[in-house]
């Protein structure tokens, strides 16, 4: 079961009409390919893939989901949206209310254990191995964490393990974390567990329904089995313009984790179906990805180009991420910044952060508009 | 959606001058600017006109044809009904000749017999161009032709417009008529049919020898001919392939080049098209040259005017240098270099 409703309202305009998991990543992907792809590697064939905010484009991004090979007769990959019942349209108000409203779903596969994933962070993950540690352990639900460097636990939910990595305590976002295993959201039930649970929470008034402050809380309060699930590798959530920046910058990192080039381990995504790239006389590109379609006459460097990009003569653009079909002017100079899908950067755009900061610039139509207008 | 025609590309040609990229596969089937086909310029000119219905004749050499069209899916031809339909010469004896082989039709006359459309277009499969064949049809229809000839500056471009009912009539009568394929009926100035020679404006060459293969491929990198050839709302569909963008290293130069999706270049790279997945080691020189997917080429190599098909490996510090006007092919899958046992 993938979430993949969130927002992602950090992500600022990039976000306004399309969800948070549907954001361009890579030079060619969208987020929700890194866990969509993730399930066609780790052998799961069935996917529910819950949407709430701004679904048309992930909708029709998703399809049927021939991309990642989930087109099948039997499970499948299954967009479910909220719905109405009889007496109220019931929205997904929490994590764990979106799996609760889809219990129909799961019911009618029957399935001995769940697999919960949220649709917001960029990774690749074998989430066979995590069952078979779940199945080793005998837990009633594995939650896979990750160290975190201890400056930033509070930012996150901290799992404290006894040295069987059985989970004693949750704490979120701690001041004083006693333990650096970061919850990454990804969750294994057994089903009969994960039913009992979800319809005790909806029964609860007080609850958030949220998997975090909720549902976890609760199993651990019944002293149901928890184990903790190490995950060693990439793994980063982008949802503010810096993370979903500093993401992009690291593909361009030789020695980076997230290898794209594993062809054992592919990650999928829609294919545009553009010509090859055309780097013009003039262009010059060092350390970047360049996608299908993109025709480059200007100085790209430490920059990640996605498809049908057009970076026109003169301009310069460095450590930054040009979104699918954005046009770079004229003598435009661009550093450190990310430029929205679709952007028209108007011919000698000067684009960069001042001397002594380094925050990244996401230059949208409003922005160009700001700059005309100044 | 054009209910009344139906495309027919014949993929039973072989070139003799183009044998070293034809060893393994039908000439349809060589790979061209860096990530098609040949097919995958008449497919597509028939998708994006509409056209439903294609039935593909192959003749040698065609698994790796099938392999790349599969189910049709990528030119949205996977349908319930219509679609791609795929009709292999049934038996390696049979002597089809030209272009439109009635013959080969006589085989599978049942696809013509149940199919629905009016007009058939019969084509070859090694013509890189983007037509619209809309106007073509209209064309033919106002002028009251039989049988439609499309060429280029006076020359046939291997393309034949014709009424169906017509076509099925000149595959019955091919023993009275002599007529062994479509040529044959579009050239008999005796003949009792209106013929008609359309003639096409816009950038149009038939694939049939390494020079000329090598020229067209260069062509591409003429600003005006990639965008005559792929405009954005008619694109030349292919089978898609989940590689990663391409990669340039720190040290990479690459100019007035044609690179697809997969590569990894931390060489230098001029004038050339660059295919699939290809990798260009540091200190290497690719000028003038075509690199098909998968090939790696190592460090401190220098390759000019060449032609590597895929699969292929150079091994560091070679050197294969060849006239522009003559270029080097190295086969499908060799080695080349030192250590090499080619």
């Amino acid at each position: 079961m993938l979430l993949a409703g969130g927002r992602g309202s950090r992500l600022h305009s990039l976000t306004k009409s399309l969800a948070k998991p549907a954001v361009p990543f890579g030079g060619k992907y969208r987020i929700i390919d890194f866990p969509l792809s993730n399930c066609t590697n780790s052998g799961i064939h069935t996917v529910g893939v819950l949407t709430q905010y701004q679904p048309l484009l992930l909708n029709s991004y998703i399809g049927i989901g021939s991309a990642w090979d989930l087109d099948r007769k039997d499970g499948g990959v299954t967009v479910l949206p909220p719905y109405a019942e009889s007496s109220e349209v019931k929205w997904y108000s929490g994590t764990a209310s979106a799996i609760f409203q889809n219990l129909n779903y799961l019911d009618q596969y029957n399935p001995e254990y769940v697999l919960i994933l949220s649709g917001d962070h960029i990774y690749k993950m074998n989430y066979e191995l995590m069952l078979q540690h779940h199945e080793e352990k005998g837990a009633d639900v594995t939650i896979s964490v990750i160290e975190v460097p201890w400056d930033e636990t509070n930012r996150f939910g901290i799992m404290n393990t006894d040295s069987e990595l059985r989970i004693t305590e949750f704490e979120e976002k701690p001041d004083n974390a006693k333990n650096n295993l970061a919850s990454m959201g990804i969750y294994i039930f057994n089903w009969s567990v994960l039913r009992e649970y979800l319809i005790r929470d909806d029964l609860n008034p007080e609850s958030s329904h949220d998997f975090g402050k909720d549902i976890i809380p609760l199993l651990l309060e019944k002293k149901m089995k928890l184990f903790a699930y190490p995950f060693k590798g990439y793994w980063k959530d982008v949802g503010t313009i810096q993370s979903l920046w500093e993401a992009n910058m690291d593909l361009l990192d030789k020695d980076c984790d997230l290898n794209l080039f594993d062809q054992s381990w592919r990650i999928y995504s829609v294919n545009p179906n553009q010509p090859p790239q055309y780097i013009c006389p003039e262009g010059t590109v060092s350390e970047s990805l360049v996608n299908e379609g993109c025709k480059i006459e200007g100085a790209v460097s430490r920059t990640v180009v996605f498809q049908g990009v057009t970076v026109k003569k003169g301009a310069v653009v460095k450590e930054t991420v040009i979104m699918p079909e954005a046009v770079i002017g004229l003598n435009c100079v661009i550093e450190k910044a990310i430029v929205s899908p679709g952007v028209y950067v108007p011919d000698g755009t000067i684009i960069r952060p001042d001397a002594d900061s380094n925050e990244i610039t996401l230059v949208s139509e409003e922005t160009i508009g700001e700059l005309q207008s100044n | 959606m054009n209910k009344r025609l139906l495309g027919v590309i014949d993929a039973t040609t072989v070139h003799e001058d183009l044998e070293d990229l034809s060893l393994h596969r039908s000439v349809a089937a060589i790979p061209f600017g860096g990530r098609y086909r040949l097919i995958d310029f008449i497919l597509s000119n028939l998708v994006n006109s509409g056209i439903e219905s294609v039935a593909i004749f192959p003749k040698y050499q065609y698994r790796s044809l099938m392999d790349h069209l599969g189910s049709g899916r990528n030119w949205d031809l996977n349908r319930k009904r219509d679609g791609l339909f795929f009709f292999p010469a049934s038996n390696t004896g049979n002597h089809y000749t030209g272009i439109g082989t009635l013959d080969h039709f006589a085989d599978n006359i049942d696809y013509f017999e149940r199919s629905t459309q009016d007009y058939a277009i019969i084509a070859n499969s090694y013509t890189v161009f983007n037509m619209d064949f809309q106007p073509l049809l209209d064309w033919h229809i106002q002028s009251g032709c039989d049988i439609t000839e499309v060429q280029k500056n006076g020359k046939s471009l291997g393309i034949y417009l014709v009424e169906k009912a017509l076509l099925m009539d000149l595959i019955k009568t091919r023993n009275e008529t002599g007529y062994f394929n479509m040529r044959d009926a579009a050239r008999d100035t005796s003949s009792q049919f209106q013929l008609c020679y359309y003639d096409y404006k816009g950038y149009a060459v038939m694939v049939d020898s390494i020079v000329n293969y090598f020229n067209v491929s260069m062509d591409l990198l003429k600003p005006e001919v990639w965008k005559e050839l792929f405009p954005k709302d008619r694109p030349i569909l292919t089978k898609v392939k989940d590689e990663p963008p391409t990669r340039y290293e720190v040290d990479a130069s690459v100019k007035n080049s044609m690179v697809a999706n997969g590569g990894v270049i931390e060489g230098t790279v001029e004038n050339s098209i660059i295919g699939r997945g290809v990798k260009i080691g540091k200190g290497t020189v690719v000028r003038n040259c075509i690199i098909m997917q998968k090939t790696q080429i190592k460090e401190n190599c220098l390759l000019e005017s060449v032609i590597v098909d895929k699969d292929a490996r150079i091994e560091a510090g070679t050197v294969i240098t060849a006239p522009a006007d003559a270029p080097a092919v190295i086969r499908k899958g060799t080695v080349q270099g030192v250590g090499s046992k080619s």
